[in-house]
């Protein structure tokens, strides 16, 4: 069985000489769950984009369920591949449930009414994210961690295999970030969706993600499992911090150490580390 | 869970609308400087011409009037409720993106050469103004294309320069002009409802009619395309041409209400938040329900227009402009803070 993403030897850069993405190829397999990371400009929402068709490489191939991302139209597109982006918020006051139904654009026929069906599909992905309390409140009137559900449920609304998520849990505190990683991972795990997401949080990655795609800021990348990929050397060279890396019986954890931290050579007369 | 639009509730709703707006436009009719009796009006136009007057200033001069406005009134509340949606600006009007200046300056042209032929039915102030609006807007979204791509920033602001720069063009040549050209042309600008010929009416309605249904086609999709550009695009719709389609639809017909009766304002803006406000934001019941709420409410503006100093007529744009000043601060001061494109 060959993978529902196949990235092979992609090239893309906005300008001509600052390529960003230098000959990247991996491949995901049906129902499994990718770790997008990497420090800011490496790329991670840019490949998102090239995924999602938003944006065109400049060379290299992506194949989404065997066909090239380009040969199909947009609206081919949304029924394979669903994205939750950072931060929305709408200029008109749509309800939750109004902006749930959107999903549903890409099936609605001539007159662009929703179906018995559609609405069955639509209450379902409010049920499962605990959305339903409030649809009918304003998208505005909502929490920074209930409006990401509000997406979310969007997504799983527009009933694509592929789930791409830039960055779910930027703005939510740890509750909200376990709370949207908990959901990601039973629809990986019940409905057999496969799941990207880039984020900036290694540790829940750990936890969650079964593999990672790391990116460099200088077009390098490594992808594999993520317990084989990140190690306290890669994530220094990658980002250019230097860790402590914590190993419990749940899992390793990685703690970021700058010059200033606690109980650092600078800071912490104690216990100077070395 | 809350309701789902569906295509039978809004069906009933919009016949709803459509009978009030049907009310709306029997009373206008009846109201005027000369009382009518509606018994008079229903018993014919009588065995030689001018035997039944009441029956004349009804069918003749009252009813393409108010028929008149009730196609103005759709066609600048439709455009509007378009507008708003692919700019993502609820301050924008059908007149943002240089409509008003063009037409402006078609009409000043047109009245400055004395030009006297007219094409099909128009006048040579209305082909003028017609011609002068598309070609603007045509420039606007070359402008805006060619500056930003597609992005709707560059869009708006090119809007805005090149009605600032034809706005100084017309001010130009109004101070030029001679006194009794000024006045038509300033008359013209204030928005000016006057009796048509009906087969004006005919071309216009139908024009208008055809131009809110097919936009109707597109209004599902104008609701994630409020949504932004990308977010469109993730839901499959295809942003660019969507936004097109839409807006060379708006621009048709806000040409062919301003070619009929001058540049209106307000209309275009406060009916889609008032009825946004009421009825929500999802566009497939927002576009029908501006239409037949903005045709109603300009003919009622008509109608105060024409009778509130009778004998003389007061411009109708002076009428929506005292009755929307007021509702559009109200609007600024609710909405600004949260104006979704700013950030």
């Amino acid at each position: 069985m060959s993978g529902i993403i196949e990235v092979e030897n992609l090239f893309f850069g906005y300008t001509t000489k600052d390529t960003i993405l230098k000959g990247l190829s991996f491949e995901l397999l049906r129902g499994r769950f990718l770790a997008i990371a990497g420090p800011n400009g490496a790329g991670k929402t840019t490949l998102l984009n090239l995924l999602c068709g938003s944006v065109r490489s400049n060379a290299g191939s992506i194949r989404i369920d065997a066909e090239d991302v380009g040969s199909y139209s947009v609206k081919q597109l949304a029924k394979k591949v669903a994205v939750v982006r950072q931060e929305i918020v709408p200029v008109f006051e749509f309800s939750v449930a109004e902006v749930v139904s959107m999903a549903r654009t890409p099936y609605l026929g001539t007159f662009g009414f929703e179906s018995g069906p559609d609405k069955k599909i639509i209450a379902e992905a409010m049920s499962v994210t605990d959305t339903q309390r409030f649809a009918s409140r304003p998208l505005a009137q909502l929490s920074g961690g209930e409006r990401q559900r509000v997406f979310i449920a969007r997504a799983l609304a527009q009933d694509t295999p592929i789930l791409l998520l830039d960055e779910p849990t930027s703005f939510l505190d740890m509750k909200h970030q376990v709370g949207i990683y908990d959901l990601l991972k039973k629809m990986q795990l019940d409905r057999g969706k496969t799941i990207l997401a880039v984020t900036h949080n290694i540790n829940l990655a750990m936890q969650y993600c079964d593999e990672i795609l790391l990116l460099a800021s200088d077009g390098g990348y490594s992808h594999g499992p993520v317990e084989e990929v990140l190690n306290t050397e890669l994530i220094e060279e990658v980002f250019a911090v230097r860790t402590v890396t914590g190993k419990t019986d749940v899992g390793t954890f990685f703690l970021p150490r700058g010059k200033f931290t606690k109980n650092s050579r600078r800071t912490g007369p104690e216990t100077a580390e070395t | 869970m809350t309701e789902f639009l569906t295509a039978k509730n809004l069906t009933v709703k919009i016949i709803i609308c459509l009978a009030v707006l049907a009310a709306v436009m029997a009373g206008c009719a009846l109201v005027g400087t000369q009382n009518i009796s509606l018994r008079n009006v229903f018993a014919g136009p009588g065995a030689e011409a001018g035997a039944n007057i009441d029956y004349d200033i009804f069918v003749r001069v009252r009813l393409p009037r108010v028929i008149l406005a009730a196609l103005v009134g759709a066609a600048l509340a439709a455009a509007g409720v378009v507008l708003q949606a692919i700019l993502r600006n609820p301050l924008a009007d059908p007149y943002i993106l240089g409509i008003s200046s063009g037409a402006g300056l078609g009409v000043i042209i047109a009245v400055l050469s004395g030009v006297t032929w007219g094409f099909a039915a128009g006048s040579p102030i209305a082909v003028f103004a017609f011609a002068g609006a598309l070609a603007t807007v045509w420039l606007v979204w070359a402008i805006g294309y060619f500056a930003g791509g597609s992005r709707v920033t560059c869009l708006l602001l090119a809007g805005v320069v090149v009605n600032a720069f034809f706005s100084a063009v017309i001010m130009f040549l109004t101070s030029i002009a001679k006194s009794e050209q000024v006045f038509s042309t300033i008359f013209w600008l204030m928005g000016n409802i006057t009796e048509k010929d009906m087969p004006v009416l005919l071309a216009g309605g139908i024009s208008i009619v055809a131009g809110i249904a097919a936009l109707f086609a597109v209004s599902h999709r104008l609701n994630v395309l409020s949504m932004g550009e990308q977010q469109a695009k993730d839901l499959g719709v295809a942003a660019s041409r969507t936004r097109a389609v839409a807006f060379a639809l708006a621009a048709f017909i806000t040409a062919i209400a301003v070619s009929l009766s001058g540049l209106i304002g307000f209309v275009g803006l406060i009916i889609p938040h008032a009825v946004r406000l009421v009825f929500g934001p999802d566009h497939r019941q927002l576009l029908p329900v501006s239409a037949i709420i903005g045709a109603a409410f300009l003919v009622i503006a008509d109608t105060i227009a024409r009778t509130i100093v009778a004998p003389a007529q007061l411009p109708v744009g002076v009428i929506t402009a005292i009755a929307g000043g007021p509702f559009f601060l109200l609007l600024l001061a609710k909405y600004s803070r949260k104006v979704g494109w700013l950030k």
